[in-house]
């Protein structure tokens, strides 16, 4: 059994944020990384189905993009339990499609029974990576799951996901797949301190990155939006206020 | 007629052989059981010996023969224990003096003194100590048939009723109480019957003895009816004695045995600085999650557990509907020990257990250990010197190991070891409280001072504990004390990150701290938080420095002391004090807080439970970063304690000298229904007030409501 588990690093900002010189970026110095947090739910997840079904021998691989600072986040993975870690070196910042392109030969050659990536990252939110590695990949893809029951003889797994206005839905996907991991999942290991030292010592995989293609999309300036007049306050009910945002949004287009 | 006694008087050669044959299997069966306690121990990780056996010998010894631990906040149990301890040691003694006579000195020696004087003297001795050994065992019963005290009652808190499965140890309690009262009782017996036989004068040396035989033979037993009796009486007493000795090993008397070990294996520093993890452990090699993880010296003192329930009575857990009482979690530990290791494992007697399996959930539950504040009531008032806080540590440092915690906890540790505090902010802002005073305060990695002030996370960022620091900051510029601080080097000391069991992040944060005040220049430390004083003081050890820390009452007392402190309006104010666990229990600080509250005038009234006894507030151990455990209808402990410190009558002030203790009691103030009726003020906050200078210090209209996570 192979699990490989998507993760990334994300920024978290402070009180105050500048941008950079060319105004494409936020300037790192206001900037502390964390592992995304629906990645740690991912790997968790993982481990937890290692531990319940796996034999010796069994693997979970975590795979990142980005420059050799990433590698925190990833250490964090391993110290939770992970076996193995590989990160994509590229230090541009990228957009999902792009990482998308650059994990997919690296999964490919891991031939994993499962893929689980978050359902989005907290920096970026945009949910795409995931679809868009599955897409890449030709496998089945699930999104948003919160439960998993996977029986690796028969190739198949039961999964529940969520869907909007407090929907869940139960489905069946064949595996190999690729799921993206909601939180509330299961309740992500601490680290333990000894650990993340312990992972300190591991090596990462580094490889170099395929070919990228297209960017999906560029930033072209980054700015604080201007301060408005000050705020107004609908009043009446659900429709009124809806018909009214509407009418000042038209407005405003003009 | 010589005044003495044939020891086997009216027994034929063949019963007398019969009865060293019993006395030969007696022995053996102790001995097997000896033999088999050993083994078990040896299962342990880790070696059976202990440094300096002489000075733990002289020591075990000192505190064994006084009882100075036993008798401790029950001197009438310590009384009843002492008549029975030294009641069964005289007579013991004094089987042993016949022994010797009969076997050794008499056939071998030719030496025949048990006679004349010396059996007079004998003989009145053992009545006496045959006296005091009845009457002690009256007074155990008296309190644990009568007047049942709640630590000698088996109901625990973190199983439901009916479920303790106590029901044996009733069962052994009394038993044991029952076969020493039947053992003095028959010795009596048989002792009446021997008078009543021929009546010689001088057995009055024996007087109760004497006066019982006498009443026979008013009742007409005496010649061979009173020597028939006498007979049976003696078979009964001696076949009961050697029953009761073969038994020791395997029932409650085992702590004869096992409490002066567990005693003088007792580590002085148990709870206090704990044992380091070794650099290169495996994972199941970290703290305790089997039976032989625990070493020798652990499980000799699950075996001397007496269950008096001094710590069961201590307990702030217990006592506040936690699930932990460290009475049944030393039992629990027992019960594993014996159905894996000890003799009904070898017997194969129900409930068995694999040594090799997890003691954590079954019967150890995470919550149990959570519920520990490791506030080191349960350690200081053992008096058998059971070390349930390390033993709690331990085991929580398999769960930190395991990665498996309380999710508010995990968060809390997730952010000491990203911002170096709990508070989960930035470092650059732990200074922000200087800013309100009206003078700059030293960097001191820039410039040296007299005096490194380590601020500690709740005294930095927690609103109503900036007050105190700020005052504090007054009163030593005030009193011209040269200071400085880390600003933004400081980190979490680390001492409740320890108490979690999370040993890898206490290491990181040691690091830095010691990295960034190595390179200050300075003379001591002070510090007005307890646990940052304590982990500063006795557990920064293993990285060589000499550091002088005080906590701030002991500095605010010399500045008195000296007159640099002058407290010039005297405080009419009666107050009550209490002990910050890591001050007093941890590190004996008990004189000066109360010394610089009698400088400034105020009437301190103590509360029942004061200094070594103090109630823990409930937040350490890291109990303040975690969920809550306890049952929603009990009282918090800190509520608790407000409720102690109002029934004293009349109390204006809380005293406190923690920043912990500030924040849950300007809490519990308010939940317990006494605002109004009394309010708290650190130390610092009412020296500043006696020393009357113009700014008046805002207090206790902000903060102190939240639990910061």
């Amino acid at each position: 059994m192979k699990i490989v588990v998507c993760v990334k690093q994300v920024a978290v900002l402070g009180d105050e944020v500048e941008f950079t010189a060319d105004a494409r970026d936020v300037d790192p110095d206001f900037l502390d990384f964390a592992l995304n947090e629906w990645d740690s739910y991912a790997t968790e997840e993982a481990l937890h189905i290692r531990e319940d079904l796996g034999a010796e021998g069994d693997e979970v691989v975590v795979v990142s993009v980005g420059g050799a600072h990433v590698e925190d986040a990833m250490r964090r993975c391993l110290a939770m339990g992970a076996d193995r870690a590989i990160r994509v070196d590229h230090s541009r910042p990228a957009d999902p499609i792009t990482v998308a392109r650059l994990v997919a030969p690296v999964v490919q050659r891991e031939s994993p029974d499962l893929v689980f990536c978050g359902v989005q990252s907290s920096d970026g939110v945009q949910a795409a990576t995931g679809t868009a590695l599955a897409e890449l990949l030709d496998l089945p893809r699930v999104a948003v799951v919160t439960r998993i029951e996977w029986d690796p003889s028969a190739g198949r797994a039961t999964v529940r996901r969520e869907l909007e206005g407090g929907l869940l839905d139960v489905t069946e996907v064949d595996t190999p797949a690729l799921l993206t991991i909601q939180t509330g999942i299961n309740q992500p290991r601490y680290a333990n301190l000894r650990a993340i030292k312990q992972a300190e010592q591991k090596q990462i995989a580094v490889v170099s990155p395929a070919e990228q293609g297209e960017p999906a999309y560029r930033v072209r300036r980054m700015f604080a939006p201007p301060k408005g007049e000050g705020a107004q306050i609908l009043a009446g009910g659900p429709a009124d206020i809806a018909r009214r945002i509407r009418e000042i949004v038209e407005e405003r287009l003009k | 007629m010589t005044p003495t006694r044939s020891t086997f008087a009216g027994l034929s050669t063949w019963e007398i052989v019969f009865w060293y044959f019993l006395i030969a299997v007696s022995t053996a069966v102790f001995v097997w059981g000896v033999v088999r306690l050993i083994l078990k121990y040896r299962r342990g990780r880790g070696s059976l010996t202990v440094d300096r056996p002489l000075s733990r010998l002289w020591r075990t010894a000192a505190i064994v023969l006084t009882h100075s631990w036993i008798k401790r906040r029950d001197p009438v149990a310590g009384a009843g224990h002492f008549l029975i301890f030294y009641g069964f040691l005289v007579l013991f003694a004094g089987t042993v003096i016949l022994g010797f006579q009969d076997d050794f000195a008499k056939p071998v020696l030719g030496w025949d003194f048990f006679r004349n004087e010396f059996y007079k003297g004998y003989s009145l001795f053992l009545d006496v100590f045959g006296a005091a050994l009845i009457a002690g065992l009256a007074i155990m019963a008296y309190k644990r048939g009568i007047q049942k005290p709640f630590r000698l009652r088996y109901w625990r808190p973190d199983r439901a009723e009916n479920e303790d499965g106590r029901r044996l140890y009733v069962i052994g309690d009394w038993a044991f109480l029952g076969i020493l009262f039947f053992l003095a009782l028959t010795g009596f017996l048989l002792e009446s019957f021997r008078i009543a036989e021929t009546n010689p004068s001088f057995e009055v040396w024996s007087p109760l003895g004497w006066t019982v035989g006498k009443a026979f033979r008013g009742l007409g037993v005496t010649g061979s009816t009173a020597a028939d009796a006498h007979f049976v009486q003696w078979w009964v007493h001696g076949v009961v004695a050697l029953g009761f000795v073969a038994s020791i090993p395997f029932t409650k008397a085992v702590h004869m045995l096992a409490s002066p070990a567990s005693v003088a294996s007792r580590d002085e520093q148990a709870g206090k600085e704990l044992s380091p993890i070794p650099a290169d452990a495996k994972p199941d090699e970290v703290g305790y999650g089997t039976i032989l993880d625990f070493p020798p010296r652990y499980l000799v003192q699950l075996d001397a557990c007496t269950k008096c329930g001094k710590c069961h009575a201590a307990c702030p857990a217990t006592n506040s509907g936690y699930p932990l009482s460290p009475r049944d979690l030393i039992l629990d530990l027992r019960e594993v020990a014996e159905g894996a290791l000890g003799l009904r494992h070898e017997l194969h007697v129900e409930p068995l257990r694999d040594p090799h399996a997890s003691i954590l959930g079954d019967p150890i539950r995470p919550e149990t250990l959570w519920s520990c504040m490791q506030c080191m009531a349960c350690v200081e008032i053992c008096p058998v010197g059971i070390e349930h806080v390390p033993i709690i540590n331990q085991m929580r440092r398999r769960l930190v190991e395991r990665g498996e915690m309380d999710s508010t906890l995990q968060q809390t540790l997730e952010s000491i070891y990203e911002t170096g505090n709990s508070f989960g902010e930035a470092s650059r802002k732990r200074a922000r409280w200087t800013r309100e005073l009206d003078f700059d305060v030293k960097d001191i990695r820039k410039e040296p001072a007299e005096v490194l002030w380590f601020v500690g996370d709740y005294a930095s960022f927690d609103p109503r504990n900036q007050l105190v620091t700020q005052t504090l900051a007054r009163v030593l510029r005030h009193a011209g004390v040269d200071f400085g601080i880390l600003y933004d080097a400081e980190r979490n000391a680390g001492c409740d990150v320890r108490r979690v069991g999370e040993e890898g992040l206490f290491n990181h944060l040691r690091e830095e701290n010691v990295a960034a005040i190595s390179n200050c220049t300075f003379e001591r430390i002070l510090t007005w938080d307890p646990h940052s004083f304590h982990t500063l003081r006795n557990e920064y050890g293993a990285f060589d420095v000499d550091w002088k820390v005080v906590h701030h009452s002991q500095l605010l007392l010399e500045l008195v002391a000296d007159g640099r402190l002058a407290p010039t309006k005297p405080l009419d104010y009666r107050i009550t004090y209490h002990d910050p666990c890591t001050l007093g229990r941890y590190n004996g600080v008990y004189d000066e807080p109360r010394q610089v509250l009698a400088s400034i005038g105020t009437e301190l009234v103590e509360m029942p439970r004061s200094r070594d006894n103090s109630f823990c507030c409930g937040a350490g151990g890291g109990r303040i970063w975690m969920t809550e455990l306890k049952r929603e209808d009990a009282p918090r402990p800190s509520e608790q304690r407000i409720d102690e410190a109002v029934a004293l009558g009349g109390i204006d002030y809380f005293v406190v000298c923690c920043p912990k203790d500030v924040t849950m009691y300007e809490d519990a103030i308010k939940t317990s229904g006494h605002q109004g009726e009394i309010e708290l003020r650190e130390l610092t906050e009412l020296v500043w007030e006696s020393l009357d200078l113009a700014s008046p210090v805002p207090v206790g209209d902000r903060g102190g409501e939240e639990e910061h996570a």
